[in-house]
């Protein structure tokens, strides 16, 4: 499932960094719950990136590496810190006094705050599905892991999600 | 990509994980690294040219002794050679003298010779 190489494309350092940026960054935003560390993560990702800069192939490449670089460190930097999910959430409105950026709808804030309690395998699944739209088999490649494994915890993600949402969140109507 | 259709959780779900945009220090720091990375290296690169020079030098002194080393085994190679031709020739002078010696000293030992 590697992407085809472009022979005629050059990899331009600031171009992908103003291309794949805002993804990198909310992956690891959303993998950690840590704004800080997201953006530490993102930094060592970019620089990494940096130095194979001459071994991507074509911007799909170059896409698809930083992904699963910033998913694999993410999930190192989490077994490092031993983020806790929903707690530090909210440790980080309240003692920072900043608020995340609100999404469209509060119910979509509630629904990013509850998908930081789920596993992690659970959680990573769910954001490349939700986030980045991708297929469970370009889920598996990303991740490195079985597509049916990738499968299960879609499946059993979404309906632990589900039933956290329709536990904690009154104003929610559990949908089909 | 198709997918299944998403169901009104998931639509809500897809919209809660929209990109968040990267804080614009990020891009700005990235740069600066780059930038610093890239002076260390300008700085590394002429101890690295002396090191290549130092590499050629010797690489030629070394092709250079091998190859007079070589004209010297050539050399010596054929003097061995001449030599050889001169011994050989010395043993079959050698050889012929002795073969002629013997024949007159036969001649002189035989006395019908001596009354003719």
């Amino acid at each position: 499932m590697a992407p085809e190489a472009q022979p005629d494309w050059q990899p331009d350092f600031e171009e992908l960094v103003d291309r794949h940026q805002s993804m990198v960054f909310s992956l690891s935003l959303r993998m950690t719950g840590d704004r800080g560390l997201a953006e530490e993560i993102a930094q060592d990702v970019f620089l990494e990136m940096d130095r194979h800069l001459s071994k991507l192939e074509s911007a799909e490449h170059a896409c698809f590496w930083l992904r699963r670089v910033t998913m694999s460190r993410s999930a190192d930097a989490l077994r490092r810190r031993k983020v806790r999910g929903m707690d530090l959430w909210v440790e980080i409105e309240e003692r920072h006094g900043m608020r995340v950026e609100e999404p469209s709808s509060p119910l979509g804030s509630r629904l990013e705050s509850l998908l930081a309690t789920l596993p992690e395998p659970q959680r990573a699944a769910l954001i490349l599905r939700y986030q980045e739209d991708l297929t469970p088999e370009e889920i598996a490649a990303t991740l490195d892991a079985p597509v049916a494994t990738v499968k299960s915890q879609l499946q059993r993600g979404l309906k632990l999600l589900r039933a956290k949402a329709a536990t904690h969140l009154k104003e929610y109507v559990r949908g089909a | 990509m198709v997918h299944e259709p998403f169901d009104d959780f998931e639509l809500e779900l897809r919209q809660a994980l929209e990109r968040r945009p990267a804080p614009p220090s990020l891009k700005r720091r990235l740069l600066a690294q780059r930038a610093a990375r890239s002076r260390q290296q300008t700085i590394r690169v002429p101890s690295v040219l002396w090191q290549r020079l130092a590499a050629s030098v010797v690489l030629v002194a070394a092709l250079g002794g091998g190859l007079t080393w070589r004209h010297h085994e050539d050399e010596r190679r054929k003097g061995e050679e001449a030599r050889q031709q001169v011994l050989t020739a010395l043993r079959i002078t050698s050889h012929a003298l002795d073969h002629a010696q013997a024949q007159l000293a036969a001649r002189n030992r035989d006395p019908q010779n001596d009354s003719q």
